[in-house]
């Protein structure tokens, strides 16, 4: 079964609660609307405080040049990102 | 005088056509003008971050509520400084009716702060530090980038789009004034065809404990010029002008408030904060200033001094205003700002700046608090409790004597002979 939505949900919260998001809730964020520029509107140090916000959550390492705009296009995106580098360190548990 | 098409000229005249104000007496011009007028001062209790350990517990603070609130849902990112300095420059631009995507890259921003985001700087550092303590969540890092001095100029060029010269002057208390002599200085030669020029500080607890730390704040509200002065009070905000070539002001059909006449800066090269106990570098600065604005003395209608209210500040201006205006110092009306919206530091100057053009637009120099029996050493004609008319005065003062000897003098005139707009 697929462990996406709730980390799409997970994300939502890290995204509202690291970026500190006042008057927004994760519910408020769409799957698929663009994170920056567009949609959310975030910008370069945003993008710095998520990736230390997720390395933290998932107990994962995000190198540089990952971060790119596919990766970060979206919580979709963010989601399947984070999942595929889950499976890759064997490291489900950390989405239960 | 300079034809409509001339290029740029050391004599070209530059003026004045927009305010903005931003302090502990509301979010625009409007406002502030009601408030200087009533001579009741905004200094009182605050309540901006604890203070309970100083030895003071007053500062004229900006009402948050009142202001524009913070976009929704988006980070963090201005600083109070940088609200204070976008809110203050729209409403510059807004008078002053200028367009300004038809001035390109044209128009510069040039801007004082002496503390830029110090207060979210401070707060940071003390949510994080409980953070890793493991109480609460560690703090967004986005609005350390308002923490340099530059971020509110900075704030103002991004949210208007401006594209040309975006400069920044920290030269402690007289940022803003010299922010304001700098864009003259660039209109005259050439280098920007309009200037947002201004300064901008918010309260934080650096300069609260340090001046405190100093022995320099007054536990009453300040009282510049007064025999019991026991020294300044903070405040916060900020101001701008914008500053446009007369011959192109009027080609675009705008009215001109002022002329930015004369402008000087100086330094006393003597101590770190008392000013030269003779007053020498700020003498120097307001006759350079006068010499800039091709003014003798006797033609300076009144002075909005920098008034701080230390002792040795008070002192050391009146013999400065003595060396340069001789026993006429004694009969020319002094006021200061500060007594109302107490010392905005690095936007001080510009504040001060707008205060004085106001004054001259009315024709009349708004009030200090009544109160207190002036400092016998200190023999000038204190403006005190209500507005002194002065309908014909055309030619004002303002002064500004920073930390370091840091010294700025700017020189406004009417602009011809329309009647009073306020």
């Amino acid at each position: 079964m697929s462990k996406t939505p709730a980390l799409r949900s997970r994300i939502k919260h890290l995204l509202v609660d690291a970026l500190h998001l006042e008057g927004l809730s994760p519910s408020d964020i769409a799957d698929d609307a663009p994170l920056f520029g567009e949609g959310l509107g975030l910008d370069s140090v945003d993008a710095l405080e998520l990736v230390v916000a997720l390395e933290k959550e998932f107990k994962v390492p995000i190198q540089s040049h990952e971060v790119g705009k596919e990766a970060f296009a979206s919580v979709s995106a963010l989601a399947a990102f984070i999942e595929g580098r889950l499976d890759a360190v064997g490291n489900a548990d950390a989405t239960s | 005088m300079p034809r409509a098409d001339s290029g740029p000229s050391p004599s070209r005249t530059v003026v004045v056509t927009g305010l903005g104000a931003v302090s502990a007496l509301g979010w625009n011009v409007a406002s502030f003008w009601e408030g200087l007028r009533s001579g009741r001062t905004a200094i009182g209790p605050f309540d901006r971050f604890d203070h309970s350990g100083h030895r003071t517990h007053v500062a004229a603070q900006v009402d948050l509520a009142a202001g524009p609130g913070r976009p929704r849902g988006k980070p963090p990112r201005l600083s109070l400084a940088d609200r204070f300095a976008v809110a203050a420059a729209r409403e510059a631009v807004a008078r002053a009716g200028l367009d300004l995507g038809a001035c390109g890259g044209r128009t510069g921003v040039y801007f004082g702060s002496s503390t830029g985001g110090m207060i979210e700087s401070e707060a940071y550092f003390a949510a994080f530090l409980e953070a890793a303590a493991g109480r609460g969540r560690r703090p967004a890092v986005g609005v350390l980038a308002s923490q340099q001095y530059n971020s509110p100029g900075d704030a103002v060029a991004r949210d208007l789009g401006i594209g040309g010269p975006v400069q920044t002057i920290s030269a402690a208390c007289a940022s803003g004034a010299m922010a304001i002599g700098d864009a003259v200085r660039a209109i005259r030669r050439g280098e920007a065809d309009a200037a947002i020029a201004g300064g901008s500080d918010s309260l934080c607890r650096l300069t609260y404990a340090g001046f405190n730390a100093l022995r320099a704040v007054d536990e009453r509200p300040c009282r510049p010029f007064r025999e019991a002065r026991a020294g300044l009070s903070l405040g916060e905000g900020a101001a701008t002008v914008l500053l446009e070539p007369l011959d192109r002001a009027l080609a675009r059909g705008a009215r001109p408030l002022v002329v930015a006449a004369g402008e000087a800066a100086t330094c006393d090269a003597y101590h770190m904060t008392s000013p030269h106990p003779e007053g020498i570098g700020a003498a120097e600065a307001i006759r350079e200033a006068l010499a800039d604005a091709r003014l003798d003395p006797a033609e300076i209608d009144f002075v909005n001094a920098h008034g701080t209210g230390t002792p040795l500040n008070d002192l050391a201006e009146c013999k400065a205003l003595y060396a340069v205006f001789g026993d006429r110092a004694g009969d020319l009306p002094v006021t200061s700002t500060k007594s109302l919206v107490g010392h905005l530091l690095g936007s001080a100057g510009a504040l001060e700046a707008v205060g004085t053009i106001l004054c001259l637009l009315a024709g009349e120099v708004h009030p200090m608090p009544d109160g207190g029996a002036p400092d016998p050493a200190i023999r000038l004609r204190l403006v005190l409790g209500r507005p002194l008319s002065l309908p014909r005065a055309r030619q004002a003062l303002s002064t500004s004597l920073g930390f370091g000897g840091a010294n700025a003098a700017l020189v406004f005139t009417r602009y011809r002979d329309e009647g009073h707009v306020l």
